[in-house]
């Protein structure tokens, strides 16, 4: 065992690890923004719409992010015609690039979670607001999106431990994230074990605050949901 | 019954080691990462080729071994020859005191040329000061890498998995300098398309010229193995004799 090269790396990994939060917290914040108007979209009665968010919700989960991120990074920057673009100062960025491809990948699950729990709203509740005379606006801020979001919690914890642990693939486009830091301290000492131990704590203690986070939220917002006995 | 069970046991065991022993007598897996041409890459036909891939050939059939040549992936070859799954790795692996400390070295092949690549007349001076600020690209965990790390503090460096990565964004302008070894340079690169504009900077240099160079390059076998190590280096030996190094010297870099 040769832990003390771990702790020479020490800084290294801290940097890594800041970047693995933002990575994911950027991603996921930018994406939950976008998925809950494409839930109501997703479920549109217009067929155009719904298909249009259906087909880009398929074509980013049918497909495996690493190649996703490689078609943004690598496969864009072969046309000169985007080199050459007010474009390119933004996508010669590896983070930016990321960003995107992490973004579009997430905002597709997200969409999906999102929309099956806005179909799972007992028409009861949309009635009974309806009764009141609620506006669409008021009915949509205070009805749907709380009632879809609470119900959304557990299937959403899930792809928020998942984005988390895919911010991993930042690193084959030269963003030295955690896994990016473990990957080269092996190839600098010639040793596995140690460097991806530390990696593995890491997201295991971010993904142990996630987890414990959500079990707060969902006790003190979605606890209404909860079958009650007696 | 007891005895039934210890002579079985024995049976079992000893078989295990007398077929493990036979394996290893058998094939020599020797393991290549096929992103580095001319030295090691795959062709349309995804049939390893280069120098390397020839040379090893030569070695293997000058020392009357059976060997197999595999494609791996850069990370994964270090710890594979250490765990045992791969028993000797070429792939212009530099001779450093760090790799000495974890693998073996068959005798040294060859001493390469390592030389920066730049746009043409980009006018760069390759001082740690004239590249302060600029993006260097190299594949992370080689000299390369650790040249760059120790003399280049001021530049950006970005490092990444294969050989042939850095090129991609060197020649899409996301890097301003890439670092390699000089004949993967013009081979894979100036004299490609892609390559059209850009040209080598800087002075050449080698292992005199900064420790992380290395002494030469060689083949890297598991420390335990030292008999593959002898067989190695005998059939090396041979083929340095009989011109055979020579050759492939001449036919890939014309020197």
């Amino acid at each position: 065992m040769n832990w003390d090269v771990i702790a020479e790396n020490a800084p290294q990994y801290v940097q890594g690890a800041k970047l693995t939060l933002i990575l994911a917290f950027g991603s996921l914040a930018i994406s939950c923004v976008i998925a809950i108007p494409l839930a109501f979209l997703r479920n549109s009665r217009v067929n155009a719409v719904r298909y249009a968010v259906s087909a880009y919700t398929l074509l980013f989960r049918g497909t495996p992010l690493l190649v996703q991120l490689f078609l943004i990074y690598f496969g864009l920057a072969q046309f000169g015609g985007i080199r050459a673009s007010f474009l390119w100062p933004w996508l010669s960025s590896p983070l930016v690039c990321v960003m995107i491809a992490f973004v579009l990948n997430t905002t597709a699950y997200t969409t999906e979670i999102f929309a099956g729990a806005l179909r799972n709203i007992p028409i009861g509740e949309v009635e009974a607001a309806r009764a009141f005379g609620l506006s669409r606006w008021k009915l949509g801020t205070r009805i749907f999106i709380p009632a879809m979001l609470t119900r959304s919690l557990p299937l959403y914890g899930n792809e928020m431990i998942m984005m988390l642990h895919a911010t991993s693939l930042a690193s084959t486009v030269t963003l030295l994230e955690t896994t990016g830091v473990a990957r080269r301290i092996t190839l600098d000492n010639y040793i596995q074990f140690e460097p991806y131990v530390t990696a593995a704590g890491i997201y295991l203690t971010i993904t142990f605050v996630i987890v414990s986070t959500f079990q707060i939220i969902q006790h003190r917002f979605a606890g209404y949901l909860n079958t009650r006995t007696g | 019954m007891r005895t039934f069970f210890q002579t079985a046991c024995a049976i079992a065991l000893a078989s295990t080691f007398l077929s493990a022993g036979y394996a290893a007598a058998e094939t020599v897996d020797v393991a290549t990462d096929a992103t580095f041409p001319p030295f090691e890459s795959i062709d349309a036909n995804g049939k390893l080729v280069g120098f390397d891939i020839e040379l090893m050939e030569a070695i293997c059939k000058a020392a009357e071994l059976d060997c197999n040549i595999i494609a791996a992936a850069w990370e994964g070859m270090f710890p594979s020859l250490v765990e045992g799954k791969y028993d000797a790795l070429i792939s212009q692996l530099t001779v450093t005191e760090k790799r000495r400390k974890t693998f073996a070295f068959s005798d040294i092949y060859d001493h390469p040329i390592f030389r920066f690549a730049a746009k043409k007349n980009a006018n760069l001076e390759i001082t740690p000061d004239g590249v302060a600020g600029k993006i260097i690209a190299v594949q992370t965990g080689t000299p390369m890498d650790a040249y760059v790390t120790a003399h280049m503090p001021k530049a950006t460096i970005k490092r990444y998995d294969s050989g042939s990565a850095p090129f991609l964004d060197l020649a899409n302008g996301r890097a301003d300098l890439v670092l390699g070894y000089q004949a993967q340079i013009v081979e894979s690169f100036l004299k490609k398309e892609e390559g059209k504009n850009f040209e080598l900077t800087g002075p050449e240099m080698t292992g005199k010229d900064a420790k992380e160079f290395g002494e030469g390059v060689a083949i890297a076998i598991n420390k335990k193995n030292t008999k593959l190590l002898e067989d190695i280096n005998r059939g090396l030996a041979k083929v340095r004799e009989d011109g055979t190094l020579k050759a492939l010297m001449s036919k890939y870099f014309g020197k």
